[in-house]
């Protein structure tokens, strides 16, 4: 340290120096990546007059037209069918596999389930049961199932061993571990079941976007068509279902809902299985495979003609996208989640200004990032900026709402010193570590978000598998999703070597 | 526990509500997307549904789809018998399910065209020979579009012996033809390729400001929406069932019903009438 000594010192006490914390180091890295990366993004900005448009948009919002889409109460009925149901059947499919998820095989089976985003569930599905709700409902439950999976099973784990010692050794198997281990974490499990429900929500409305008839089906096109008091109607109803959520459906009514939501949900209509077989014999064949009589006569040149194009023309110009535009929103993420945490926390400000920061979180958790990028398309011109901009405010907003949650249940310590004092250097230590375990986990959810932003023209992966699915290359899609999840797969088992912190899993969405 | 016992139950008894549900297999089943306004799509098509069913003396049902590639799969899994393609989706459709017929479209169809159009700050101005594009931002409609994509993308390559990805600086997907235009206003690309009905009808509404963008090209004219109709309906609504669709749909003279698509009237088509979207569809490796 070259600071000049002051005469006046004391204490002959020489300055400390710190080394850099280990989060300090994680935090850092995250912010050098972005910058390292950032001279090869497309972060162009192209805006001539977007204030047309934008002042259209802002028009909308003002004048939201609530009576403008048809059949908006089957919408949000439908909306929250596929969340229950979807969840309920990830719970009975995902619960199970908590129990056995020790196992490499089925963990890393979880792994590539979940690293496949809804949408892409969805347009598989779509193939096979057609405009069914059950392609819906599948879409949901199977990445859901995996989440769960993962998630019981670290919290089932975390739980203690004591009260086992308790328990009558006659008793059985099922009995002690239902009462001795189960028991302990139902609170959690239930809570973080209720925490799913709400990314249920948002799944529900989010495969509105490529033809189930939830919100995100007239909100899209409502959206894409200009119609922006509809849109802003429909942004509206979506974000006050989600911010009401515990006040419509506590715990106890969810079987209540099932129920209604098995009964009012759409007609499903007769599974033609000949459509999974032709599915699984002929669509997800290549070319090459599928055209050929028997396994003799097939060429295999030309299917590895057929694959090296693919991958070098689609999966791999796609995967540098996703991995750079994943990079630079979680720098991004990082950044908006300590600023919004800060300005919803009770530590710093008086109660209505919480509210009102609260409100922001809700907001911006709520609002689809499809819709999100899509507005800043029109600010900030078609390169990644719009979807990094999107994924941070909606990531950046999930991680701060259960920070804040966190964060409001520490007590100040009873000192006098200022409340910036006090949020600096004792409700922020605390809780940086988890926000960071937050954060990495939430990065696989960035990466497989990146996909939605496909169908809005950037070019990820996403991008390659829309257009496969439009040019009805079913094959093609297939090898791209697989390497989509195969990424993510790559992706979270680097960054949990890197990072031997224990993964709260509170939180994962 | 005792909750997830419930739930567990109540799961079980959800999928076995699954199992045996069934729809009618007498119902005739449509879709349509309409090149312009998607709002109210139920509403307005229920109607054309009312319509046919009583030409036809059946129940027809109209399903709402978001792409042609959803209308594509649902034609192709019978889960629709009749539907209104786009030119591309069509040909797509009718390789899937062989046998299946255009059997009508609309009379601006025959000789559909593309805009090309462009914002002001680019200088071009409206030309008959292909405008000098290359090298700026260039956006397409949606990517299953004919005359937002495969059309425009098609006279790119003639004209300028590339591919869009090397002829652009940047080329995007706006989804749709209103978001096609609204992008060029706003300088979000520079140019833009716009099926001409739409760009029609949203200058008629007042919605383009034409010192921000205007058409610099017309491409020469194609066929593009028709009436797609399964082989199968005759066996499963009897013999001569695509004949009385084929007459309904040329009979239908309500203002309010042909508005919804929108187009004048409907006319005979057949297979071979689009063949020349096939080609050129085969020709940029949209289709094998």
């Amino acid at each position: 340290m070259s600071q000049p000594k002051q005469p006046q010192q004391v204490l002959q006490l020489k300055k400390p120096q710190y080394a850099l914390g280990y989060w300090q180091k994680v935090s850092l890295s995250i912010w050098l990546i972005a910058l390292v990366i950032l001279p090869f993004a497309d972060i162009e900005i192209v805006n001539f007059d977007p204030f047309l448009e934008l002042t259209r948009m802002v028009n909308g919002l003002v004048t939201p037209d609530f009576f403008a889409t048809e059949y908006l109460l089957q919408a949000i009925m439908q909306t929250v069918n596929f969340a229950i149901i979807g969840v309920c059947l990830g719970l009975v499919l995902g619960a199970p596999l908590a129990l056995i998820y020790q196992h490499p095989l089925v963990s890393s089976c979880c792994a590539f389930l979940r690293a496949i985003h809804e949408i892409f569930w969805a347009l598989l599905f779509l193939q096979v049961f057609g405009l069914s709700p059950l392609t819906g409902i599948l879409a949901i439950s199977i990445p859901f199932a995996a989440t769960f999976a993962r998630v019981f099973h670290d919290i089932i784990n975390q739980s203690s061993d004591s009260p086992l010692e308790i328990i009558d050794r006659r008793a059985d198997i099922i009995s002690r571990f239902t009462y001795g281990k189960i028991a302990q974490v139902m609170p959690q499990l239930i809570n973080y079941t209720r925490y799913r429900f709400e990314c249920a929500l948002r799944s529900s409305a989010v495969l509105g976007f490529i033809g189930m008839p939830t919100l995100g089906f007239y909100m899209e096109t409502a959206f894409r068509q200009g119609n922006y008091s509809e849109g802003a109607a429909l942004l509206i109803i979506f974000i006050a279902l989600i911010g009401t959520i515990r006040y419509w459906c506590p715990p106890k009514l969810l079987g209540v809902y099932l129920v209604i939501a098995c009964v009012t949900l759409v007609d499903i209509p007769k599974v033609d299985s000949s459509l999974l077989v032709r599915f699984i014999t002929q669509d997800i064949l290549p070319p090459a495979i599928a055209n050929a009589a028997t396994l003799a006569e097939v060429q295999w040149s030309s299917l590895m003609t057929w694959f090296s194009a693919l991958l070098s023309e689609q999966a791999i110009p796609g995967a540098i996208a996703t991995i750079t535009l994943a990079l630079l929103a979680l720098a991004a993420t990082h950044f908006i989640s300590l600023s919004t945490h800060m300005i919803a926390s009770k530590h710093l400000w008086p109660a209505p200004l919480t509210w009102l920061g609260q409100f922001i979180l809700l907001v911006g958790r709520s609002v689809p990032e499809y819709i999100l990028a899509f507005i800043f398309l029109m600010l900030l011109g078609p390169s990644m900026l719009p979807a990094i901009v999107a994924l941070a405010i909606h990531n950046g907003c999930v991680i701060a709402y259960l920070a804040v949650k966190q964060s409001n249940a520490i007590a100040p310590q009873q000192i006098q010193i200022s409340k910036l004092n006090q949020f600096n250097y004792h409700i922020m230590p605390t809780i940086y570590p988890s926000m960071m375990a937050l954060l990495f986990y939430r990065f696989e959810i960035i990466v497989r978000e990146t996909a939605v932003f496909g169908i809005l023209g950037i070019m990820t992966l996403g991008f390659y598998i829309d257009s496969s699915f439009s040019e009805i290359r079913y094959s093609n899609a297939l090898v791209l999703i697989t390497c989509t999840a195969l990424l993510n797969v790559a992706i979270d088992i680097i960054s949990r070597r890197l990072l031997k912190f224990e993964q709260t899993s509170q939180t994962s969405c | 526990m005792k909750t997830l016992t419930k739930l567990l139950t109540l799961c079980a008894l959800t999928l076995s509500l699954f199992v045996g549900a069934n729809t009618n297999a007498a119902t005739f089943t449509f879709t349509a997307i309409p090149d312009a306004d998607e709002s109210q799509l139920r509403t307005r098509f229920e109607k054309v549904a009312l319509y046919l069913s009583e030409q036809l003396g059946i129940e027809v049902k109209y399903v709402p789809v978001k792409s042609y590639s959803a209308a594509v799969t649902a034609f192709r899994n019978n889960q629709v018998q009749l539907a209104w393609f786009g030119g591309l989706s069509g040909v797509q459709a009718r390789r899937l399910v062989p046998g299946s017929q255009a059997i009508a479209q609309g009379y601006e169809d025959q000789f559909f065209k593309s805009y090309f159009i462009a914002h002001y700050s680019t200088g071009l101005e409206l030309s008959d020979s292909f405008p000098a594009i290359t090298d700026k931002t260039f956006t397409f409609g949606s990517k299953g579009s004919t005359s937002g994509r495969l059309m425009p993308q098609y006279y790119i390559e003639q004209h300028l012996k590339q591919k869009p990805q090397q002829a652009f600086k940047r080329v995007g997907f706006s989804g749709d033809h209103n978001r096609t235009i609204v992008q060029v206003q706003s300088g979000t690309y520079q140019v833009g390729a716009v099926n001409y009905k739409v760009w029609d009808s949203a200058l008629a509404a007042g919605k383009i400001d034409t010192n921000k963008v205007k058409v610099i090209w017309q491409s020469p004219t194609y066929p593009d929406y028709q009436w797609t109709i399964r082989a199968d309906v005759e066996a499963n609504f009897g013999v001569g069932f695509a004949d009385k669709v084929q007459a309904a749909l040329l009979n239908m003279n309500s203002p309010e019903l042909l508005k919804s698509f929108p187009r004048s009237a409907f006319i005979k088509a057949e297979n071979k009438d689009f063949q020349p979207v096939e080609d050129v569809a085969k020709q940029i490796g949209l289709i094998d």
